[in-house]
C-alpha cells in the first residue's frame, strides 16, 4: 500500500505540470522562483562559515522558526484542497494507523520539503565548519523536516475539520492581513536594531527563547552544541514536538475517517462571500455587506486610495520648507490615521435609499454602527500597524514609537467615534450607487461641508492633548511618549465607544428622517 | 380551507368593545364578501367607532346562534358572482352564510343587522363554508351601492370584526386553529393594522390627509388611487420608513410610534422605487434580509433555497442583483420580505413589471399566506387584479380615503375600474389638444 500511495504522490507532483498552457507557465514560474530563492538561501548560509557562532545561531533559529511557522500557516490560509486528505482514502478500508503513517511519509515528498532539505544540508555543512559534529547537523535536519511536514499535515487536517465550511477567498485574505500585521512590524524592528557587527543582546534573548519552542527547537540543536549551551532541553523539546504532532496526526486521521463532512453547509455557504465569513448576526451581516461595498464599489475604493496619496503629499511642502527629513518622516502616518477615521463620516449616505432595509428590518443601532466600522478597521489597523514602525524606523529613534502609536490611535479611533455620530445625524448627498465617484451631486445647503469640517475639527480638538505629548516626546521627553501611548489609546477608545453609543441611539430614533434624506437626494 | 374559518369571535375577553362592534359590522361585511379570501370579517361600514359598536353588540349577542341558512336568491347571485370572482387559493368562509342574511338589509343599516351573523360564524365551523361562498355575493351588491356614496364616511370607519383568527394563525399556520375549525378569537388579534387620522405633509402639500384604515387580520387588502394620491406615502408610514406628522398606526396591536422595533418585526416590506444593495448577489441579498431580521444563518439558507424555488430564482441567485431585470428584482425583494414569515406584508406595487406567470405564482403564494392567517396590504394600479384578489379595498384620492370596504361594496354595480375612475374625478373631456390631431408631417 505504501508503495501505491507514494507512487500516487509522485504522480500528483508531476501532474501539476500538466494542464493548459497558462497553468503550466504559472507552475513553472513558481518553481523557478522557489529554486532561485532556495539557491540564494543556500549560498547565503554557506557564506556564513566565517561569521560568529552567535550570528549563525541567530540566523538558523530565526529562519528555521519562520519556515516552520509557514508550514503551519500555509494549509490554514491557503484554500487549496489537500490531495492527501485522509478522507479521500476512507473508502479503501485501510487500517487507520497504517494510513496515518503512509500519508505522513508521503507528505515528505513535496516541493517545499525538498527545498527545505537543500537549505538544511547547507546549514549542516556550515555548522560543521563551526566545529559541530556532522551527526548533530543531520539529526537537526531530520527533526526539523519531520516537524515541518507533520505540522503541515496536522494543520491541513484541522483546517479540513473546522475551517472547510468557512473557507473562502475572503477568509484567506483576512489571514494574510493578520500575518502581515505581525510580520512587518517585527521585520522592521529587526532591521532597525543596531547590529554593528555583533548580534544585539535583545535578539539573542529572543533566540534563546525560540530555541525552546516547538518551532525553533529542531533548528537550534547545532547552535546549542556550537555555542556550548545546554543541549538536552532543546533536544527534548524537538523530540517531544514530533511525538505530540504524531499523536495529533493519528487523532486527526481518526477524526477525519470517522466523521463526515457537511456537504450541505459547504455548498450553501459557497457564494456568500464575506457573508460566509462574518458571524450570522445583524451586525456581522452589515459588516459583510460593507466589506462587499468597500472592496467593490468605486466610490469607496477611490476614497480609500486617496488617503495614502494625500498623506504622502503632505510631506512635500514640509521638505521644501526645510523641515528635517527625520521629522517629516513622522508626518504622513498621523495624517493617514486622521483621514482613515474620518472616512466613514458619511457612510449612510452611500447606501442611498437602500438604507430602508436597515430601517424596516428593525436593526439595532449598535449593529448598524459597529458593522459599518468593520471595513475601516480591517483596512486601517493593518495599514497603521505597518506604517507606524516603518515611519519610526525612517525617523531613526525607536523611543518615539509609543508616542507615534498613541497619536495615530487617538486620531483614528476618535475619528471613527465622531464619524459614527455624524453619519446618522448629518448625512449629506454623495454620488449615487453606480455613478462615478468624481461626479458630485448638487448640494443645496452647506450642511455637508459643516459635517465634514466638524468631524475633522472635533477629532483634532480631542486629540490635542495626545498630540502635545507626542510633540514633547519628539523633543526627547521619554516619559511623554508613554503618556501619549496610553492617553491616546484611552481617549481614542473612549470617544469610539461614546460615539457608537450616541450614533446607535440616533440611528434608532432618526430612522424616518434618514429615509426622507435618502429619498430627497 | 381551514384558513378560511375566521370567524371566531365569540368572546372578546380582552377587548369587549371592539369585538362586539366588530362583530356587528362584520356581519354586514361578511355578507358581501363573495370572494373567499380567508376572512373578510371586517368590513362594516361603520364609522362609528367604539360607541356605536357597543350598541350593536348588545343586539347582536342574542342573534348569534343563528347562522342562518342562506337565502335562495342569494345563492343564485352568489353563484354568478362567484363565477366572476376567482378565488383560487382558499375555500370560502363560513361567515358568508350569515352575510347572506345581512345582505338584504345591506347598506347603511348594515351595522345593526349584521350583528347576529358575525358571531355565528365561529359556530359554523368548517363545514358551513362551502355554502357561504355563494351567498355572500348577493348581499354584497346591495350593500355596495350605498357605500358608493361619495362621502368617505360610510366606508371608512369600520373597526369591525377583524379579530378572527388571523392573529392567532399568524405567520405560520397554527395547527390548533385548524383542528378547531374555528379559530381562536384573538382578542388581541383583531386588526392586523389600524391607522387613525394619519397625516403626512411634505412642505405645504398634504401627501396624506387624515387617513383612517382598519385592516382585519387575514385579509388581502388593496390600496388603489391615482398617481400621487399618497399610496406610497401611506405604505411607507405603515412600514416605519416615514413618520406620520399626526395620527397613530398600530400593527397587530403594537403602537408603531412607541414600539417601532416590535412593530417592524411583524412586517415584511416591499417598497417601490427604493434601491436595494444591488452589488450583492441574489443569495447574499436574501441572506442579508434574513440575518438582518435576526434569523439564524442556517434557517436563512434553507429558506433562501425554498424561496428561490418558489419564485423561480434558482439560476439567478449567483448573479449580482444589479444585473436583474425589473421583474426579477421585484421577485427577489418580495422573497426577502417573506423570509422572516411576517404577520403583515406591506407591498407597494408588487406586480409592476412582473410577468404573468410570475404574478400568478406570487398571487398563489400570497393567497396561501392569507389563507393561513397572514395579512397583505398592497397598492396597485391593476384594478382588475385588485378586484380579483383583494377582499377589501380602499380608494385613496388626494391623500384621503374616498371609499373603503369589500370590493363589492366599493364597486357597487360597476367594475372596480369604473368606480375608481368615478371616484378619482372622472374622465374630464380633454380639450386644448386639437393641434395633436393636425399632423405636421
Amino acid at each position: 500500500m505504501a508503495a501505491h500511495v507514494l507512487r500516487l504522490r509522485l504522480a500528483l507532483l508531476f501532474g501539476a505540470l500538466r494542464g493548459d498552457a497558462g497553468h503550466v507557465v504559472r507552475v513553472v514560474l513558481g518553481l523557478i522562483a522557489l529554486v532561485v530563492a532556495t539557491a540564494a538561501a543556500c549560498w547565503a548560509l554557506l557564506t556564513m562559515r566565517d561569521a560568529s557562532t552567535d550570528a549563525v545561531r541567530t540566523v538558523t533559529v530565526l529562519g528555521g522558526s519562520a519556515v516552520t511557522l509557514g508550514f503551519a500557516l500555509a494549509p490554514l490560509i491557503g484554500a487549496l484542497d489537500d490531495p492527501l486528505d485522509p478522507r479521500r482514502f476512507a473508502l479503501f478500508g485501510l487500517s487507520r494507523g497504517r494510513l496515518a503513517g503512509v500519508l505522513a511519509v508521503a507528505g515528505l515528498i513535496s516541493v517545499p520539503i525538498l527545498a527545505l532539505l537543500a537549505v538544511g544540508v547547507c546549514a549542516a555543512i556550515m555548522w560543521a565548519d563551526h566545529g559541530v559534529p556532522i551527526a548533530v547537523g543531520i539529526v537537526s535536519i531530520v527533526l526539523g523536516i519531520l516537524t515541518c511536514s507533520l505540522l503541515a499535515r496536522v494543520c491541513g487536517a484541522l483546517a479540513s475539520l473546522f475551517l472547510r465550511e468557512r473557507r473562502s477567498r475572503e477568509l484567506s485574505g483576512v489571514f494574510v492581513l493578520v500575518v502581515l500585521v505581525v510580520v512587518v512590524p517585527v521585520g522592521v524592528f529587526l532591521a532597525s536594531l543596531e547590529w554593528r557587527g555583533a548580534v544585539p543582546s535583545q535578539l539573542l534573548q529572543a533566540v534563546d527563547a525560540l530555541a525552546l519552542t516547538p518551532f525553533g527547537a529542531a533548528w537550534a540543536l547545532p547552535g546549542a552544541v556550537g555555542a556550548g549551551r545546554a543541549v538536552w532541553p532543546v533536544a527534548l523539546v524537538a523530540v517531544a514536538t514530533i511525538v505530540a504532532l504524531s499523536l495529533l496526526w493519528l487523532w486527526g486521521v481518526r477524526r477525519l475517517l470517522t466523521t463526515t463532512e457537511r456537504p450541505g453547509t459547504g455548498r450553501e455557504r459557497a457564494g456568500l462571500g464575506w457573508f460566509g465569513v462574518a458571524p450570522g448576526t445583524p451586525g456581522g451581516a452589515i459588516a459583510a455587506r460593507s466589506l462587499v461595498y468597500w472592496f467593490g464599489d468605486r466610490r469607496y475604493v477611490v476614497n480609500a486610495l486617496v488617503i495614502p496619496v494625500a498623506a504622502a503629499i503632505t510631506t512635500v511642502p514640509l521638505l521644501i520648507a526645510g523641515v528635517p527629513p527625520e521629522i517629516v518622516a513622522l508626518v504622513p502616518v498621523p495624517f493617514a490615521a486622521l483621514f482613515l477615521g474620518w472616512l466613514p463620516h458619511d457612510d449612510v449616505a452611500y447606501d442611498s435609499t437602500a438604507i430602508w432595509m436597515h430601517i424596516s428590518g428593525g436593526v439595532r443601532g449598535v449593529s448598524d454602527r459597529v458593522g459599518r466600522l468593520v471595513p475601516v478597521l480591517l483596512v486601517g489597523v493593518p495599514l497603521l500597524a505597518v506604517a507606524v514602525p516603518v515611519a519610526t524606523s525612517l525617523h531613526g529613534r525607536w523611543a518615539i514609537l509609543p508616542a507615534l502609536t498613541g497619536v495615530c490611535a487617538v486620531l483614528f479611533l476618535s475619528g471613527l467615534g465622531l464619524s459614527s455620530i455624524s453619519s446618522v445625524v448629518a448625512p449629506y448627498a454623495v454620488s449615487r450607487p453606480g455613478e462615478s465617484p468624481f461626479q458630485q451631486p448638487q448640494r443645496t445647503s452647506a450642511g455637508g461641508a459643516v459635517a465634514q469640517g466638524l468631524v475633522m475639527v472635533g477629532v483634532l480638538v480631542l486629540s490635542a492633548p495626545v498630540v502635545w505629548c507626542g510633540w514633547l516626546a519628539l523633543q526627547g521627553d521619554a516619559e511623554a511618549a508613554t503618556t501619549a501611548l496610553w492617553g491616546g489609546l484611552a481617549i481614542g477608545l473612549g470617544v469610539l465607544v461614546v460615539g457608537v453609543v450616541i450614533g446607535s441611539i440616533a440611528f434608532e430614533r432618526r430612522g424616518a428622517r434618514l429615509m426622507e434624506f435618502a429619498e430627497s437626494t | 380551507m381551514t384558513a378560511s374559518l375566521p370567524v371566531p369571535n365569540d368572546i372578546d375577553p380582552e377587548e369587549p368593545d371592539r369585538h362586539s362592534s366588530a362583530r356587528v359590522v362584520r356581519i354586514t361585511d361578511s355578507v358581501p364578501q363573495p370572494s373567499d379570501k380567508p376572512r373578510r370579517p371586517a368590513r362594516a361600514p361603520r364609522q362609528g367607532g367604539k360607541s356605536a359598536p357597543r350598541k350593536k353588540r348588545a343586539t347582536a349577542a342574542p342573534v348569534d346562534p343563528g347562522p342562518p341558512p342562506p337565502l335562495p336568491s342569494d345563492l343564485e347571485i352568489a353563484a354568478s358572482v362567484a363565477a366572476s370572482i376567482v378565488v383560487p387559493p382558499r375555500p370560502p368562509l363560513p361567515a358568508p352564510a350569515l352575510d347572506a342574511v345581512a345582505g338584504p338589509e345591506p347598506v347603511a343599516v348594515a351595522a345593526p343587522e349584521p350583528v347576529a351573523v358575525a358571531e355565528p360564524e365561529p359556530v359554523a365551523v368548517v363545514e358551513p363554508e362551502p355554502v357561504t361562498v355563494a351567498e355572500p355575493l348577493p348581499a354584497v351588491v346591495p350593500a355596495l351601492a350605498p357605500p358608493a356614496a361619495p362621502v368617505a364616511e360610510p366606508v371608512l370607519a369600520p373597526p369591525v370584526a377583524e379579530e378572527p383568527e388571523p392573529d392567532a394563525t399568524p405567520g405560520e399556520p397554527a395547527s390548533t386553529n385548524e383542528s378547531l375549525a374555528v379559530p381562536t378569537l384573538p382578542a388581541a388579534t383583531g386588526d392586523a393594522l389600524v391607522l387613525r387620522g394619519v397625516t403626512k405633509r411634505f412642505g405645504s402639500t398634504h401627501a396624506v390627509d387624515g387617513i383612517d384604515l382598519t385592516v382585519p387580520a387575514g385579509t388581502f387588502y388593496g390600496l388603489v388611487g391615482p398617481n400621487g394620491a399618497g399610496k406610497t406615502t401611506t405604505l411607507s408610514m405603515i412600514a416605519g420608513l416615514l413618520e406620520p406628522d399626526r395620527g397613530t398606526i398600530q400593527v397587530a396591536g403594537v403602537d408603531a410610534a412607541t414600539h417601532p422595533l416590535a412593530a417592524k418585526k411583524l412586517m415584511g416590506v416591499l417598497p417601490d422605487r427604493l434601491r436595494t444593495f444591488d452589488r450583492l448577489t441574489g443569495r447574499q441579498l436574501l441572506y442579508y434580509y434574513g440575518v438582518l431580521r435576526g434569523l439564524p444563518p442556517a434557517v436563512v439558507e434553507s429558506r433562501t433555497a425554498d424561496l428561490a424555488r418558489a419564485f423561480d430564482l434558482q439560476d439567478a441567485l449567483g448573479r449580482s442583483v444589479s444585473d436583474y431585470s425589473a421583474g426579477m428584482l421585484k421577485k427577489v425583494m418580495l422573497a426577502g420580505a417573506l423570509i422572516h414569515s411576517p404577520r403583515l406584508l406591506v407591498l407597494d406595487e408588487p406586480f409592476e413589471a412582473v410577468d404573468p406567470v410570475s404574478s400568478a405564482i406570487i398571487l398563489d403564494i400570497l393567497s396561501a399566506y392569507v389563507a393561513h392567517g397572514g395579512t397583505v396590504i398592497l397598492s396597485s394600479h391593476g384594478m382588475e387584479l385588485v378586484q380579483r384578489v383583494c377582499t377589501r379595498v380602499a380608494v385613496i384620492v388626494a391623500g384621503q380615503v374616498l371609499a373603503e370596504g369589500t370590493v363589492d361594496e366599493v364597486r357597487g354595480e360597476l367594475t372596480l375600474e369604473q368606480r375608481f375612475v368615478e371616484l378619482a374625478g372622472g374622465l374630464s373631456d380633454v380639450e386644448g389638444l386639437e393641434w395633436l390631431h393636425t399632423f405636421s408631417g
